[in-house]
């Protein structure tokens, strides 16, 4: 997450403040993990459009691509994953497996392939999330905690997964355009 | 943290360990061996607030907008709510005089009244941030009496059920969630029946044969038979009597709450749910 040797001097002020940087990244994953879930909670209420949004799904994909490292990604999509389950009716862990997988994936396929074409983001930010919804499915099917209709399933993945790769490339397009700025 | 995160082992090993800790969490609640409630309850305790925070500052900027900017028709609307509250004053005093007589009669008949008991008023500060999950999220918890199944009402009628709840905070399963059930009675006919959620904005009445009466615009309001959701409380009201699908009708009903406007619910925390007798509610 961060090159310790630039911050270490002779004082011995460096593993300190080496640690300290650590845990301010930490803290910013963990706020925008916080942030992510309550806003897809309160925007799905406030403005029906965004039911249609899995905004922790693409957060875990997003983190996948941008840092191709699966142990991370591991750790963000079990972390939104259980967030996401405690706001919800499933049984603790449906989202918190799902993501899991999804952030392994999206990291596994960041770091061995080209996922820099927006069309290739787009195209993997729909099968991750028709994949997340076959998941969850599944793990409600065998919690017995699912009772939505096939067709009602699958018409959802659908439509999620459209809506996700469109506001995936936005979120991936302004990282781009920030990411070159910098550089 | 920064060992785990930079490790050189190979990824596959903290894979596993998520998955199997997911998995653990999952049979630890479908086995009931383990309770894992205070997972969730911790979660939610440390959600809520940030909900909360979000929701307040959400609020404020409609506020701004319909208090301050969007006044247009204030004038005319005010024309029409005194006209309306004229109305409703001269129906208020004839059905406090309906309501008078329905007790006499009540006492004559020695018939209880529904038991509403005790409310407290909570917001609505959030949705259930899962794909095709139909829960809330109020900001009413085990502090203001709200424990799991405390029925959740506006108004209009039954809204639904806390499911999970801490401190502060509690998730409602609403009626027209895939998972939620509801004993209803249609109020002309006094036939008994379940309802189902669809994930939708519609309820499906269970196990209807051909050999019934139900019709489209039936009034369906609670049994009380679910032992969650008190008796006499309004439902919905019959949409379509579709055609036979394997053994059953598919019967349709649009539930008198709207649920894309709920802003504040009444939790009912001291009820005793009535069993139905089949007798009037």
């Amino acid at each position: 997450m961060h090159d310790g040797s630039s911050s270490r001097s002779v004082d011995g002020s460096g593993p300190v403040k080496e640690r300290i940087t650590t845990y301010g990244l930490v803290g910013k994953f963990a706020l925008s993990l916080f942030a992510v879930v309550v806003i897809q909670g309160i925007l799905a209420y406030r403005i029906r459009v965004f039911g249609y949004f899995d905004l922790p799904l693409i957060l875990s994909i997003y983190y996948g691509f941008t840092l191709g490292r699966p142990v991370p990604s591991v750790i963000i999509g079990t972390s939104i994953g259980l967030l996401q389950d405690s706001l919800s009716g499933v049984p603790m862990g449906t989202n918190g497996f799902s993501k899991t997988l999804i952030g392994y994936l999206a990291a596994t396929a960041g770091s061995k392939f080209d996922v820099d074409l927006p069309v290739t983001r787009a195209i993997a930010i729909f099968l991750f999330t028709v994949g997340d919804g076959f998941i969850i499915s599944t793990l409600g099917l065998m919690t017995g905690s699912a009772t939505n209709s096939v067709y009602n399933l699958f018409s959802n993945w659908l439509v999620t997964g459209v809506f996700n790769a469109l506001l995936g490339m936005l979120m991936f397009g302004y990282h781009d355009r920030v990411t070159h700025a910098a550089s | 943290m920064r060992t785990v995160i930079d490790s050189k082992k190979p990824a596959w090993i903290t894979l596993a360990v998520a998955l199997v800790f997911n998995t653990l969490l999952l049979s630890a609640q479908s086995s009931k061996h383990f309770d894992t409630s205070f997972v969730r309850v911790w979660l939610l305790a440390s959600l809520g607030p940030f909900e909360k925070l979000v929701d307040a500052g959400v609020e404020g900027v409609e506020n701004i907008w319909s208090g301050y900017i969007d006044l247009i028709h204030i004038r005319r609307d005010n024309e029409k709510l005194l006209t309306e509250n004229g109305r409703l004053r001269m129906e208020v005093s004839q059905n406090s005089e309906d309501a008078l007589e329905l007790a006499r009669l009540r006492q004559l008949m020695e018939l209880r009244a529904t038991p509403i008991g005790k409310t407290v008023v909570a917001r609505v500060i959030g949705k259930d941030p899962s794909q095709g999950g139909q829960n809330m999220t109020i900001d009413k918890g085990t502090k203001s009496g709200i424990g799991r199944d405390t029925t959740i009402i506006t108004s209009d009628g039954v809204v639904g059920r806390v499911i999970f709840t801490s401190d502060y905070f509690s998730v409602v399963q609403l009626i027209i969630d895939s998972q939620s059930a509801v004993g209803f009675i249609v109020r002309s006919s006094r036939r008994l029946g379940i309802l189902k959620g669809t994930g939708r904005a519609e309820l499906e009445m269970e196990y209807i044969d051909d050999d019934n009466d139900i019709k489209q615009g039936d009034e369906l309001i609670t049994s009380g038979q679910d032992q969650i959701y008190p008796k006499g409380i309004p439902l919905g009201v019959v949409l379509s009597v579709g055609p036979r699908q394997g053994n059953f009708k598919v019967v349709r009903i649009r539930p008198n709450v709207n649920f894309g406007r709920l802003e504040e619910v009444l939790c009912m925390t001291d009820h005793l749910p009535e069993v139905s007798t089949g007798q009037a509610p």
